[in-house]
C-alpha cells in the first residue's frame, strides 16, 4: 500500500480532473445504492486491492502497527474474491438480500494528491453509509478511505487500491452487505 | 409450580403441548425445567427473551462454567495481554511474570473503574485512570498512589485488594477461565469432548496457532442461537448458505446419513460427516486442500483412521456455553452475552503450528471471505438469529413452544465414538443436549447438583 497514505506536499491537481475523479467516486456510491454491482466490478482495475482491516483500540504506546497486512480483515480482497462476493448477492437464495436493503452512500471530503505516475493519484474522502432494512433496522457505517485511481489505456478511471479504515472496532452490524 | 430449585419435575410428567409458564411465573427450577424438553425437544420461546432467565443465566452459567478468553499463542512472552468478557464480566488475560497465564476481573478494587483499556498488547502493570492504583500481571495490587495516607488504617490491607482472579487452566494451548471455586477441574468439564477437540488441537505435533487479531461485531440476537447452531445445526446449512454454496460451487455438498454424526459430551456437541475436506473445500484455497491430503496419513496415525476424517470435514461445533468452531474453515468463535437481545461475536483464525507458513495468508484470507461479518455464508446467518429472537417480543408469540425434534432416536452404541453418538449430521440430538445442560445448570443451585451428561 505504499504511496496510499498520500504525499506531504503532493502537487495539486487541477480542478478539472478533480472533478472528473469526485464524479467517479459519485458515481461509484450511486451503483452499490442501486445494487449495480457488475457495473461496480467494470469500475476496478484488473489488480484491485480492496482492503477493510479489523481495527483494534491499542494503547498509543504500543508499537505494533495500526494496520497490519496479517491481521484479520472485513475485506483483503482482488478482483476474483470481490466478484465472488457479488455472485452471492445476486443468487434468488440469498435470503439476508430480499426484501433489499435500502443502501445509501455519501462521499465527502475528496481530496485529490498527483503520484508520481502522471496517471495515478492518491484520493482521500469519508464516507457514510447507512443501511436500512425491514421495519426499523438502521445501521450506520462510516470509514476513511484512501484509494488509488489510475486512468487506463482506455482514458477510463479505474480503482487500484482501496483501503478503508472503518471507524468503529467492535462492528455495530450483523453483517456488512454492501461495499464501503 | 412450587418444587424447590434443584428438584424439578421430569419432563415425562410433561405434556408436550403444554402452554408454557407466563412470564409473571415465578423463576423457580420446576419452571425451568419446564422450559426445556430434553428428551422431546420442545423449547420455551422464554428463555430467548425473559430477563429474568438472561440474569439467572450469567450467575448460574457464565458465571460458574468455564469460558474461553484466550489462546496461548495469543500471549506468548511476559506481559502480553488480551481484553476479553465471561459473560458481561470484563476481564483482562495476561501473562505473569511466573510465565503463567490469569485472568481477573478489569476493574479497579477502589471505585470500580476499567483498568485497561486496550483490546490487546503487552503490559508491565495495569493502572487505574482515577487515582493511580495499579495492579501486576497477576492481578495483585502493586501501586497505590500517595499510599502513606493509609499508614495505620486497619481496613486497607494490599494482600486483599488485588483484582478478582479466575481460575485459569488450559487443554491443548485454549485457556479457559472460571469464577466458580466449586466447579470441577477444566478436564472434567470438558469431559469426553477433549477427544474430540483432540482433532483440530492435536492432529499435528505442534499443535495451533491463532493468527493475529480478530473481528468483533455486535448481533441483535440471544446468545444460545448462534451457539445452538453451531452445537448441532447441520440442516441449516444448505438452505440458509444456498447463496454461497450456488456462487461457489453451483450446488450445495451432499451430508451422508449414514456416513455422518451427532456427538455430545456435557452439552458440548460436534456435528461432522467423515468427508475428511467439506468445510476446508469452500475456502477455495487450493493449497489448503492439498496440504491437508497431503497430511492425512498423519493426522491418522495421531488421531486413527475415524478421528482424521473429522479433520477439516463439513461440520460444527459448540463448546459448552459459548466457544463454538468449524473444523476446516479453522476459526474459533465466541458468542458474548450484552443482554438478552444482543450478542458480541469475537471472531479468530488458528491453524497448525508446524503448517506452511504461506497457509497462514490462506486461512485468514478464506475465513475472511466466508465466515465473517462480511463472509458469504455467515452474511445470512446474523439475519435469522436476530429475527429468531426478535419474534419473541409477541407475548402470545411466546406460548407456542418451538419444535426441536429432528432425529429423536437416532442414538447408537458406536464402538469407536465417545459421548452420546447419534447417526447423521443432520439432527437436533445436539440442540437437545446442549438445552438439557442449560436446565441442569439454571437449576441447580451448586456445582455438585449438576448431573454428569
Amino acid at each position: 500500500m505504499s504511496g496510499i497514505e498520500g504525499n506531504a506536499g503532493a502537487a495539486r491537481v487541477d480542478r478539472d480532473l478533480a472533478f472528473e475523479i469526485e464524479q467517479f467516486l459519485y458515481r461509484e456510491a450511486r451503483l452499490l445504492d442501486a445494487e449495480r454491482y457488475d457495473e461496480w466490478l467494470a469500475m476496478m482495475a484488473p489488480d484491485i486491492h480492496y482492503w477493510m482491516p479489523g481495527i483494534q483500540a491499542r494503547y498509543r504506546a504500543d508499537r505494533s502497527d495500526v494496520l497490519s497486512r496479517t491481521r484479520m480483515a472485513f475485506f483483503d480482497d482482488d478482483l476474483d474474491y470481490l466478484t465472488k462476493r457479488v455472485d452471492r448477492a445476486k443468487q434468488t437464495t440469498a435470503w439476508a438480500e430480499d426484501p433489499p436493503t435500502r443502501h445509501f452512500h455519501m462521499v465527502g471530503n475528496v481530496e485529490v494528491e498527483a503520484t508520481a505516475l502522471p496517471n495515478e493519484w492518491v484520493v482521500h474522502s469519508l464516507v457514510h453509509n447507512l443501511r436500512h432494512r425491514n421495519e426499523t433496522e438502521e445501521q450506520t457505517l462510516t470509514a476513511r478511505r484512501q484509494d488509488l485511481v489510475r486512468r487506463d489505456g482506455t482514458g477510463a478511471l479505474k480503482l487500484a487500491r482501496r483501503l478503508i479504515r472503518l471507524q468503529q472496532t467492535v462492528l455495530q452490524a450483523k453483517n456488512i452487505n454492501t461495499f464501503l | 409450580m412450587t418444587t424447590p430449585l434443584g428438584q424439578g419435575i421430569t419432563p415425562a410428567e410433561l405434556p408436550r403441548d403444554r402452554a408454557p409458564a407466563p412470564d409473571s411465573a415465578p423463576l423457580d427450577a420446576a419452571t425451568i425445567r419446564a422450559m426445556v424438553d430434553g428428551e422431546q425437544g420442545w423449547i420455551d420461546r422464554r428463555i430467548f427473551w425473559d430477563p429474568q432467565v438472561y440474569a439467572l443465566e450469567m450467575e448460574r452459567i457464565f458465571a460458574r462454567c468455564w469460558i474461553f478468553v484466550a489462546h496461548d499463542s495469543q500471549i506468548p512472552e511476559v506481559g502480553d495481554f488480551v481484553t476479553t468478557y465471561v459473560g458481561e464480566d470484563a476481564v483482562i488475560v495476561a501473562r505473569a511474570r511466573d510465565r503463567r497465564v490469569h485472568a481477573f476481573i478489569n476493574s479497579c478494587s477502589h471505585r470500580g473503574n476499567r483498568v485497561c483499556f486496550a483490546e490487546a498488547g503487552s503490559a508491565r502493570r495495569f493502572t487505574c485512570n482515577f487515582h493511580g492504583w495499579s495492579y501486576a500481571l497477576d492481578g495483585s495490587l502493586s501501586g497505590v498512589t500517595a499510599e502513606e495516607l493509609y499508614k495505620d488504617n486497619p481496613s486497607f490491607d494490599r494482600s486483599k485488594l488485588g483484582l478478582h482472579n479466575a481460575r485459569v487452566e488450559s487443554y491443548g494451548g485454549m485457556h479457559f477461565a472460571c469464577f466458580d471455586p466449586e466447579a470441577p477441574s477444566l478436564a472434567d468439564y470438558l469431559g469426553d469432548f477433549r477427544w474430540y477437540l483432540d482433532v483440530l488441537l492435536d492432529n499435528d505435533e505442534g499443535g495451533i496457532e491463532f493468527t493475529d487479531g480478530n473481528i468483533k461485531s455486535r448481533l441483535k440476537c440471544n446468545w444460545k442461537f448462534p451457539a445452538e447452531n453451531f452445537v448441532g445445526d447441520a440442516y441449516h446449512a444448505t438452505w440458509t448458505h444456498s447463496s454461497a454454496l450456488q456462487a461457489l460451487f453451483g450446488g450445495a455438498p451432499t451430508m451422508k446419513a449414514d456416513r455422518s454424526f451427532q456427538v455430545n459430551a456435557n452439552g458440548h456437541g460436534w456435528e461432522f460427516g467423515l468427508d475428511f475436506i467439506g468445510n476446508a473445500a469452500t475456502l477455495c484455497e487450493p493449497e489448503i486442500v492439498d496440504y491437508l491430503r497431503e497430511n492425512e496419513a498423519k493426522f491418522a496415525e495421531r488421531l486413527g483412521k475415524m478421528r482424521s476424517r473429522m479433520v477439516a470435514s463439513l461440520s460444527s461445533a459448540t463448546v459448552f456455553p459459548n466457544l463454538s468452531f468449524l473444523a476446516g474453515h479453522n476459526t474459533f468463535r465466541t458468542w458474548n452475552p450484552k443482554g438478552p437481545s444482543e450478542t458480541e461475536l469475537h471472531t479468530w483464525v488458528f491453524l497448525n503450528r508446524n503448517a506452511p507458513d504461506s497457509l497462514r495468508e490462506k486461512y485468514r484470507r478464506g475465513v475472511m471471505l466466508t465466515f465473517s461479518p462480511a463472509g458469504i455464508f455467515e452474511m445470512d446467518d446474523g439475519e435469522n438469529f436476530e429475527h429468531c429472537t426478535a419474534s419473541n417480543a409477541g407475548v402470545v408469540t411466546r406460548r407456542r413452544k418451538l419444535h426441536t425434534g429432528l432425529g429423536l432416536g437416532s442414538e447408537v452404541d458406536h464402538p469407536e465414538l465417545k459421548g452420546h453418538v447419534h447417526r447423521n449430521q443432520v439432527n437436533e440430538a445436539n440442540h437437545r443436549a446442549f438445552y438439557q445442560r442449560w436446565s441442569d445448570l439454571m437449576t441447580a443451585p451448586r456445582w455438585s447438583d449438576v448431573p454428569a451428561r
